[in-house]
């Protein structure tokens, strides 16, 4: 590899050999392409015109009325497929086009990536096929009919716990087969080397434009920046433009049903260095090293692993990561649609309701920039199901 | 670890379909010849292999398997014959118990050889040091895939014998051999005295043969047995007979 595979002891490529030749060919052409002027105008002209970026940093007057405190919304949930996602596929479909490739494949969870990866099969004209859990295939009915509509085949997942580390695995299994043809989509900041850093470059987009917006509309950063973290990519695209800075950050996993009742996805505060899906990176395991099903009712946060980028800021303390249960997501779900007319999709409630409580702790002229990932149109059923 | 002739090498996950029934499947294995065992560590999630040896993982862990439990049953193994034992095992459950704990147990255990599925040389630095420590052979794939630049490399790293991966893809029975099987065995040949064996696919009795004239030392067969003990989980007499007649067809060579 020609550049770095780890953040300190984390990541690395720990795949079957029949990958690595793969991944040093992704390596080798994102290398090439990403200061690459036509590959980055033409990126740049997809996430302006196609996707809508860039994305506003909207002031929520009623919402920071009611926490005391000076709150901003990165609004990712207004760009094209409803979350953050596709900042990513657009940039990772790109690449695939200009490596030849014939095929994208990718995993999904909640289905938003799913989603986000099927458009750009359609707009770039690639075959696509999704990996889902059959599990949550029946949690998100309609991103399974808008991945169809879009022309892209899913195919369900039944094997382990048939949610989203699963799919992941499928997906691997796939581009075993068929890494001649295909390239596989990963849709957070996991996987072996070089997916991390793709991912991340790719979802950068998120901070470097919060950094302009809230300097413009403030003159100053923000106190704390709060994001929600499954695999980690919302939270790493707002967080990367961030790390030297004199701001807290927060990243937020899902408690599920609390740490205690084993039922939750949160795989930094509760979980142990592991190896999962081509990394090194926190887990949830038990103590022979066997993987443990996640929890959230969520299903974007239900994932026993996460980024190792996360793991690595964990350890140094650059970042605090925390945990919100199910019902506090509820609670963050419901308060914002009140107040602002913005419904979040659950996994960024999990932000939303870490902000309120965080807010008790600021001044009231303090800053916290919240990174509103998702739309909740998706979860109005499963939401349902609980109010 | 073999000796260069025409080795047959069985492949199997330790405790499937549960730690007693297993036992009695590879004695038998060993009483109708094989030359050389490769047992597998269960895994949750094993991402190089199809669905008949994701099953027999599923198995082996829902009856109780675990780490220490297949150590025991190779422990049990390791009595019963002196036929070499290589292990295939993902690197989590090795990361988890320490690797230099692992190998050591291993060796305890009587393991001649260890496979790191997931383990490419750029991440086995340890892993080797821990293996050379306690005189266990760092065993590698290689694919069709694999470059010459990176062949070099893990032919460096190899000993006892290279692993090489038939097909493009994951675990799991398949009808013939395609022609890049047999360029990647003469490949691996021309660069190395290690024996080499050949597995991924194999499940016939013409496989093993066009594999072992192409040059091959040895070839193993896993998910063609496994599916034996799948389709025969309610009647265990039936399963054994069933595993020892598959066997003695694949005896091609004696």
């Amino acid at each position: 590899m020609k550049t770095k595979t780890k953040f300190g002891k984390y990541g690395g490529m720990f795949v079957p050999e029949t990958l690595m030749p793969a991944l040093e060919e992704l390596e080798e052409n994102y290398l090439k392409l990403k200061d690459n002027g036509k590959f980055k105008s033409q990126l740049n002209e997809l996430l302006k015109n196609y996707a809508g970026r860039p994305t506003p940093l909207y002031f929520a007057k009623n919402f920071s009325e009611k926490v005391n405190c000076r709150i901003y919304l990165k609004r990712e949930d207004l760009l094209h497929t409803g979350a953050h996602k596709i900042n990513n596929t657009l940039g990772q479909g790109l690449l695939a086009k200009y490596m030849g490739k014939t095929r994208l494949i990718a995993e999904t969870g909640a289905g938003q990536h799913g989603v986000a990866t099927a458009v750009v099969g359609a707009l770039l004209g690639i075959r696509t096929c999704i990996y889902m859990g059959e599990k949550d295939i029946e949690r998100q009915k309609i991103n399974v009919f808008r991945m169809k509509l879009c022309g892209a085949e899913v195919i369900p997942v039944n094997t382990g716990s048939k949610t989203l580390k699963d799919a992941i695995n499928e997906a691997l299994r796939d581009w075993t087969a068929n890494i001649k043809t295909t390239h596989y989509l990963i849709g957070s900041v996991v996987g072996p080397h070089p997916y991390p850093k793709i991912v991340r470059d790719f979802q950068n987009v998120i901070g470097y434009e919060t950094k302009r917006q809230i300097m413009q509309q403030e003159g100053k950063l923000p106190k704390a920046i709060v994001a929600c973290v499954g695999g980690g990519s919302n939270a790493i695209g707002i967080f990367n433009e961030f790390l030297g800075e004199n701001t807290s950050l927060y990243g937020v996993e899902a408690e599920g049903r609390g740490i205690k009742t084993g039922e939750h996805g949160a795989t930094l505060c509760a979980g142990s260095p592991g190896i999962l899906h081509g990394c090194l990176s926190y887990l949830l395991q038990n103590k022979d090293g066997q993987i443990k099903e996640a929890y959230s009712i969520s299903a974007g946060l239900d994932y026993p692993g996460v980024g190792p980028q996360h793991s690595y800021l964990k350890d140094k303390s650059k970042v605090n990561y925390v945990s919100i249960t199910d019902k506090e997501a509820l609670e963050g779900f419901k308060m914002l649609s009140e107040t602002e007319g913005i419904i979040p999709a659950l996994e960024s409630a999990h932000a939303v309701y870490y902000a309120v409580k965080l807010a008790k702790q600021m001044k009231k002229d303090d800053l916290i920039v919240i990174n509103l990932s998702g739309r909740g149109d998706k979860d109005l059923h499963s939401v349902g199901n609980y109010v | 670890m073999f000796d260069l002739k025409k080795a047959f090498i069985p492949f199997v996950v330790a405790g499937d379909p549960e730690y007693n029934t297993s036992k009695q499947i590879i004695k038998t294995l060993v009483d109708r010849g094989a030359d050389m065992l490769e047992i597998g560590f269960a895994f949750s999630d094993p991402i190089a292999d199809g669905p008949t040896i994701q099953f027999a993982n599923n198995r082996a862990l829902a009856s109780g398997m675990n780490s220490r439990k297949t150590f025991e049953l190779i422990k049990e193994i390791r009595d019963y014959t002196d036929i070499p034992i290589s292990i295939l095992i993902y690197s989590n459950l090795i990361y988890q118990q320490g690797i230099e704990t692992f190998y050591r147990h291993a060796k305890e255990a009587g393991i001649d050889g260890v496979l790191v599925v997931d383990l490419p040389y750029e991440e086995a630095f340890e892993y080797i040091e821990a293996a050379h420590k306690h005189n266990i052979n760092p065993v590698f794939l290689v694919a069709q895939t694999t470059t010459k630049e990176r062949l070099k490399e893990i032919l460096k790293s190899a000993k006892g014998y290279i692993y090489a991966v038939s097909v493009l893809g994951v675990t799991g029975a398949r009808d013939n051999v395609g022609e890049e099987t047999i360029k990647l065995i003469k490949r691996i040949k021309s660069k190395t005295i290690l024996p080499v064996a050949v597995g991924f696919g194999i499940s016939n009795q013409e496989q093993a043969k066009q594999i072992i004239d192409s040059g091959a030392d040895g070839v193993i067969v896993g998910s063609a047995i496994i599916k034996l003990i799948e389709s025969n989980l309610k009647n265990k007499n039936k399963m054994i007979n069933e595993i020892s007649r598959f066997v003695n067809k694949l005896q091609y060579r004696k």
